[in-house]
């Protein structure tokens, strides 16, 4: 084990990423996001594991600049946009114009990979959506997302694309929330409820990436580029554990059910000393370990098995119980009580933490999940690191973001050939 | 028709008629699949690993699902309200499907010696145990890694494989509160809420997915397989937008704020008389249509900017408006007032309204499709829709060890006999009608569903 989790830190440590190579090094993705975390995001991904992503925004800028909290703003840029514009290099470009979707087309047939979040259908107006795009570069990868996706009858609707909007479809909101017959609290509290974080955002973005990297994948294989179709909605639905098959087998649907688990019995929120944690003890021989460690050995044929453990009915019951033992326990005296037990089976007690407490926990700022990274324009800030770390090819941050156009110069000049007085003339025109 | 006329026709399409010929849902098992000749193999339990190996199985990779004899995979347990649908436990239903399932007792050198086989065969490998398990049992990395140096192989975990959070156990509430998300959702004035769903797992199974197709299109290029450490935990700090940033700038813990956005300004969820709906209106013209919507043009007025309707204040008097405007209206007019005014609405929905949803449908977004062995089924289909190369379900999961014979056989050419010592000295397994929850349905009439006819010892 102590030699194996040596091997791991020694391979598998993304803040030491630097001296080896980049898996997506050979991909150039070109992002038109607009508004929208969702293509952000899967652009962030692949910029992580080494693809040349550029940001295509207009002239002005991408109005998702503006979505941060109260207003905050780093030169003009407000932090959720910080926080996605690693490794990206930004130009501005009016796809609008008629030189500006020429200018398109020339980047398009040298890309790998096309996002885009507009509503459906308007780059295809513009005459460079994937049906022209594909002709002039068959290889291309083309990624639309949004709420409906890209056909159907509500694809033409108009409708914005909102992280809330694919929260509320993608049925998540539904299921999460205090139900309504808890009076204790009070009755605007009592309704579904959304994530905090932009999730109907971010799950959407994941599904588009993992969808360019299948299509990268087998254009390995076929010479084949394709059209990808992101429903963010439908995303969110897709991680939504078991509830459309319930409603196809039962004809009936899962509804709120706070912080139970209408499958898992405990796997819940107990009151500690400090206020709350996590405690799960579910399957016959986890439900034994976790009556154990807390004392109550009374409970376990009390509750037998699933079937009694899984009536709602018994859900405040027996957790009143179980708080009786864990109402006097810190979070810390309660984890270590679950990891101290060599019994049979797995009783697990995890602490609740705020961002800000979560923000302070060390584990992450070792493994490289939270960086600080000096960020020649931003300065010196604390970002979300790497997620998945691959041993040979680990995702890296190299720079955080950019401003509005800052790479125009280097970018045309890379793939047009455009030069000083170039520049000048479409920027006089209002192309970038 | 020929070819160029019915080109022609599709370049005059309006467009969403053009994807949707494009995509045509009827037509996906007519089309390739992505991921063909890739062969996975499962160690997984519970959600995080086994739903990563599904997002492949989806795209037309051979998963191997391995579960120890017995019990089999702990998931067969877990479905609501303890309610299972002819054997089958609804979480273990959404987190399988198309794959074979086979039972070796991993924990024995001949169950070892079987794994090795599958192993020098496959591209891949997923296993959720705790960090440190299979490199005990001599199927961690570094000695699979020695048998098939292509071998893609990644370890899913809560906390991840080293770091002071290792040994700790981990589920996905455990990700979800340890990593703030939990603290991030719900009211300020009620409690923190747990997600309805086990957003931790599937979603950090399909960051998995995503990882391991990294480093298969890196393997593509080199040669090469590796090693992939993902934390359930770690993806879900990821995905905390601008949280952590306005920690470190601010000094200031994020607050929970109900259903209300406090970048996005105005995006919330409002009760009306039938349901809930979510509305957003950021762009100045969207903002615009909502505050004629609601004759507010005063607001408008005051709050065109973006920055003016961000400040906390300004936030409070929008967002009241707007409960107050909506709670006398039912779902249907909000929306239809949306459509006109060019603002984003949309209905809170349950999986029915899913599951019945004209447009969904169209999309063939819930999968209805005829399983095998179980029947009927309804899933929700494969999310990233690909128009030369989609995704596609063939069936749903499957018994304990249902799969034993077509792959022992097809694939390790394994005799009949050679299977049935093994089954003797419990070294592979199958279900039993001990254990309901590992067969098939009752009424199976033995044979459907079959890749390879079963052995059975005592024949």
């Amino acid at each position: 084990m102590s030699d194996w989790v040596e091997w791991a830190k020694e391979n598998c440590n993304v803040t030491k990423a630097k001296d080896k190579p980049e898996a997506l090094d050979d991909v150039l993705v070109l992002d038109l996001s607009y508004g929208n975390f969702a293509g952000l995001f899967s652009s962030s991904l692949l910029a992580e594991f080494g693809a040349e992503v550029i940001r295509i925004e207009p002239p002005g800028g991408d109005i998702a600049r503006k979505m941060t909290p109260f207003g905050l703003k780093i030169k003009d840029t407000g932090l959720a946009y910080i926080v996605e514009g690693r490794n990206k290099f930004h130009i501005t470009l009016n796809i609008e114009s008629e030189e500006g979707r020429e200018i398109f087309k020339e980047m398009a047939e040298k890309a790998d990979v096309v996002i885009e979040t507009f509503k459906p259908g308007y780059m295809d107006s513009l005459g460079i959506g994937y049906r022209q795009l594909s002709k002039l570069n068959p290889k291309l990868i083309y990624t639309a997302i949004y709420s409906f996706g890209q056909f159907g009858r509500k694809a033409a609707s108009k409708m914005p694309d909102y992280d809330v909007i694919n929260q509320a479809m993608g049925g998540i909101t539904w299921t999460t929330g205090i139900p309504e017959e808890y009076e204790e609290y009070p009755e605007h509290t009592r309704v579904p409820t959304r994530m905090g974080p932009w999730m109907g955002w971010y799950v959407g973005g994941g599904f588009a990436a993992f969808g360019i990297m299948v299509a990268l994948f087998w254009r390995t294989i076929s010479g084949k580029g394709q059209f990808i179709d992101v429903s963010e909605a439908e995303a969110m639905a897709k991680v939504q554990n078991y509830y459309i098959q319930y409603y196809h087998t039962f004809r009936d649907t899962i509804n709120r059910v706070a912080n139970f688990d209408p499958a898992v019995y405990p796997y819940t929120l107990a009151k500690v000393k400090e206020g709350m944690a996590f405690i799960a003890g579910f399957s016959d021989v986890n439900w034994k370990a976790l009556c154990t460690v807390l004392g109550r050995e009374d409970l376990i044929d009390q509750y037998p098995t699933i079937k009694e453990r899984l009536n709602p009915e018994n859900w405040p019951k027996a957790l009143k119980e179980l708080e009786t033992v864990t109402a006097n326990m810190t979070t810390e005296e309660l984890i270590q009580a679950t990891l101290e037990y060599e019994g049979e089976g797995t009783a697990v007690a995890g602490e609740l933490l705020t961002p800000e407490e979560s923000f302070n926990v060390e584990n992450w700022w070792l493994r490289g999940a939270l960086m600080k990274v000096r960020d020649p324009y931003y300065g010196e800030l604390a970002v979300q690191g790497i997620a998945p770390k691959h041993e040979k090819t680990p995702g890296r941050i190299k720079w955080l973001c950019k401003p509005v156009g800052e790479d125009n110069e280097a970018i045309y000049k890379k793939y047009l050939g455009y030069g000083k007085s170039k520049l000048e003339e479409l920027k006089n025109k209002g192309v970038i | 028709m020929d070819r160029d006329s019915e080109k022609h026709d599709v370049e005059r399409l309006p467009y969403t008629e053009y994807v949707r010929k494009m995509m045509n849902p009827e037509k996906i098992f007519s089309k390739p699949e992505p991921l063909k000749g890739i062969r996975v193999v499962e160690i997984g339990t519970l959600v995080l690993g086994p739903m990563l190996p599904t997002y492949l199985a989806e795209f037309g990779a051979e998963v191997i699902k391995v579960e120890l004899p017995g019990i089999g995979d702990t998931m067969r347990s877990l479905t609501p309200f303890a309610k299972f649908y002819k054997n089958l436990a609804l979480g273990f239903e959404a987190s399988n499907n198309s794959k074979y399932h086979i039972s070796i007792n991993l924990k024995t050198p001949e169950g070892k010696e079987l794994m090795y086989k599958l192993v020098r065969k496959a591209d891949v490998l997923v296993e959720n145990f705790r960090p440190g398990t299979t490199d005990k049992w001599g199927l961690g990395y570094r000695q699979l890694s020695e048998i098939n140096p292509r071998l893609v192989y990644i370890s899913m975990s809560g906390f991840g494989q080293w770091g002071p959070f290792t040994v700790r156990p981990s589920y996905d509430a455990v990700a979800q509160a340890t990593s703030g998300l939990m603290e991030a959702t719900g009211f300020k004035e009620a409690m923190p809420l747990k997600v309805g769903d086990w957003i931790g797992d599937y979603y950090g199974a399909l960051i998995g997915a995503f990882a391991v197709m990294v480093g298969l299109y890196y393997r593509q290029k080199s040669g090469k397989g590796q090693y992939i450490d993902l934390s359930q935990a770690e993806n879900l700090v990821r995905n905390m937008d601008w949280t952590w940033l306005y920690v470190h700038l601010t000094g200031k813990n994020r607050e929970r704020t109900g259903n209300r956005d406090v970048a996005v300004v105005p995006s919330d969820i409002v009760r009306v008389k039938d349901g809930y709906v979510a509305i957003a209106a950021f762009r100045e013209d969207e903002f615009r249509g909502l505050c004629e919507a609601m004759h507010r043009h005063d607001l408008y007025e005051r709050y065109a900017d973006i920055e003016e309707r961000q400040k906390p204040e300004n936030q409070e008097e929008i967002y009241a408006a707007m409960h107050e405007w909506a709670k006398n209206k039912t779902v249907s007019e909000i929306e239809e007032i949306a459509g006109k005014h060019g603002f984003a609405a949309a209905k809170v929905m349950s999986a029915k309204d899913q599951y019945e949803d004209e447009h969904w449908n169209e999309r063939k977004a819930v999968w209805k499709y005829e399983d095998m062995v179980w029947g009927e089924l309804a899933e929700v289909a494969p999310v990233p829709k690909l128009s030369e190369s989609p995704g596609r379900i063939k069936w749903t999961a499957r018994p304990l060890g249902f799969d034993n014979e077509y792959v022992f056989v097809k694939l390790l050419g394994m005799s009949i006999d050679e299977l049935k010592e093994l089954y003797r000295k419990g070294i592979i397994g199958k279900y039993t009608k001990e254990i309901p929850r590992t067969c098939p349905p009752d009424d199976w009439d033995r044979k459907s569903g079959l890749f390879f006819p079963e052995v059975r010892v005592d024949e």
